[in-house]
């Protein structure tokens, strides 16, 4: 291990009026999308308008786990100096939840344990620039649901 | 019958002239004097002089660059040093994706009568001076618009960006690395016979399945190649065909976005372009069947497979047993695939400028030692998913 684990390599996010509230909810480990106040469908990312009827009118809700991994990467390239590989990035879906998918690092597994349908739990670590970034921790495996079984995976873990 | 009727306005122009500066790895010179050579080298291949030319467009527009090396040949001084004066001007980057899209609609409705658009990349050199194929968006300190949901987390490549697309999809239709590894494979052994492409000794499977992961299930040979070079493309409309060398039709052409326009948040990764393929099919009679030369899209070797999919070629979730040992898609083969190498073995011209030309030539019978014998109908896609084209291009006269 070189890299300083405070610093970690990569670039920020450049942080807007919409996505404001998605990063300091993550910096204290909350992760946040927009749900609509006339409909209740919930979008991500946050555009300040609803998905499914653009209604304006939006609030702020959080997302808890387990969610399960649509689908996911492992990354051996080191795309910037100092950059610590493999690392599994995963795309996370939550049942109950269809407007919602989010990209992540997965950690609590070795990244090659990584599989489509695993279940996982929200979290975030440090990311580069000082932000929480998502970062997924892996179900234990007699927990998880198998890889079809999205509809109810809150329950089965 | 087409459900469209005659009238389209794709039928009203054709591709007159396509060019090339030197292609390589690297190239010592800058990307300003590569795009005048490619510029000069399409217009004089359509027939023309400069002066004919009334027309510029330029892929990205504005100068706009996430990688380094992506963007260079600014229109402003292009056509302050070409000395042209423009009736239609364009700038594309998000757009129809196909290169020669924009400049088509601008020649069918008589704002233009030939216009050039032009590619040209440095990433070769970028990435040697970067000691390594830079991160996405490393041109900027922090990550803008669609990439502050990518590059924070890890995801800093486009590679990291398709990789969940790849993985998916063998997990919904049972797809093998050992099949996928055909269309390098057999890409390679085209670029063999192109003098222009970046790689050309041979590449067998194993050397494929032995190659180092760059973002699993990609590896290194899934990956198009960095590279230095300028494309040109001569629009013209179809009335000027007598005056014109050796002009291409255009059968049909579409590009749709169906799903949300974003790398991660595509709903189907498994299903991609299908949307743009059936809106180009109904525009014209023609079947995948009469399809003489496939040059699709294949900035990975994942994009190449939705393509032959989405197209039609084979059925979905197919594209692993079309491929798979290569006769199918090699130059003898029912759809000889990027017969220039693509963009995996002939270079990452980007955006579908490489396949353009190389459709071209062979629908000319110009295509030298990798010629198809009787092309008279060419497939040309560009990326997939949040922005895709496909179009077909036929041997003139039609
Ligand atoms: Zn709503």
């Amino acid at each position: 291990m070189t890299a300083t684990p405070t610093a970690p390599v990569g670039i920020p996010p450049a942080v807007t009026e919409e996505t404001a509230p998605f990063w300091e909810a993550a910096a204290a480990g909350r992760l946040l999308v927009e749900r609509c106040v006339r409909c209740e469908a919930e979008s991500f990312p946050p555009y300040g308008m609803c998905r499914a009827c653009r209604g304006r009118d939006v609030e702020h809700v959080e997302i808890t786990g387990p969610g399960h991994v649509y689908s996911f990467t492992v990354n051996y390239q080191r795309w910037m100096p100092g950059l610590e590989v493999p690392y599994a990035l995963v795309l996370v879906e939550f049942a109950g939840h269809p407007g919602v998918r989010v990209f992540g690092r997965l950690r609590g597994c070795p990244p090659q344990e990584a599989r489509i349908g695993m279940a996982v739990e929200v979290g975030f670590e440090p990311g580069p620039g000082g932000y929480a970034v998502p970062s997924f921790i892996a179900v234990a495996a007699e927990s998880a649901v198998p890889a079809e079984g999205a509809a109810g995976a809150e329950r089965a873990a | 019958m087409t459900g469209m009727g005659t009238d389209l306005f794709e039928r009203r122009v054709v591709i007159s002239g396509v060019g090339q500066s030197a292609i390589g790895r690297q190239l010592d010179r800058s990307g300003f004097q590569l795009t005048i050579d490619a510029i000069l080298a399409a217009v004089a291949d359509a027939g023309l002089t400069v002066d004919d030319i009334d027309g510029l467009a330029m892929f990205p527009g504005g100068g706009k660059a996430n990688l380094p090396g992506y963007a260079n040949g600014n229109l402003y001084e292009i056509q302050d040093a070409l000395r042209v004066t423009t009736t239609w001007r364009q700038g594309i980057i998000e757009g129809m994706c196909l290169p020669f899209y924009g400049p088509a609609m601008a020649v069918a409705t008589g704002q233009a009568r030939h216009v050039v658009v032009w590619r040209t990349v440095k990433e070769g050199s970028a990435a040697r001076n970067a000691g390594g194929r830079p991160a996405y968006g490393s041109t900027n300190s922090a990550a803008e618009g669609p990439l502050a949901w990518l590059l924070p987390v890890g995801a800093l490549s486009p590679v990291c960006q398709l990789a969940p697309y790849t993985t998916r999809y063998m997990h919904e239709y049972g797809v093998t690395r050992e099949q996928l590894a055909w269309i390098p494979v057999t890409q390679r052994a085209h670029a063999a016979l192109n003098p222009d492409a970046v790689y050309r000794s041979p590449l067998t499977v194993d050397d494929y399945l032995a190659s180092r992961m760059i973002s699993s299930p990609i590896c290194l040979y899934d990956c198009d190649v960095p590279a230095d070079g300028a494309t040109a493309i001569v629009v013209s409309a179809a009335e000027t065909a007598a005056d014109l060398r050796a002009p291409v039709g255009v059968e049909a052409m579409a590009g749709v976005v169906d799903g949300r326009p974003s790398w991660e948040q595509w709903e189907d990764m498994g299903r991609v372009g299908y949307a743009t393929a059936a809106a180009m099919w109904a525009r014209t009679d023609l079947r995948p069947a009469d399809v003489d030369v496939a040059e699709i899209y294949d900035g990975f070797t994942i994009e190449a497979v939705w393509w032959l999919e989405a197209m039609g070629f084979c059925g979905p979730g197919e594209a692993g047993a079309f491929v798979e040992g290569g006769k199918r898609i090699s130059l003898g083969g029912e759809l000889p695939l990027n017969t220039w190498g693509g963009q995996l073995s002939g270079g990452r011209l980007h955006a579908a400028f490489g396949h353009t030309a190389e459709a071209v030539r062979q629908l000319r019978g110009e295509a030298g030692d990798r010629q198809v014998a009787g092309a008279r109908v060419a497939a040309v896609t560009s990326v997939g998913g949040y922005e895709a084209g496909a179009a077909l291009l036929t041997s003139w006269p039609r």
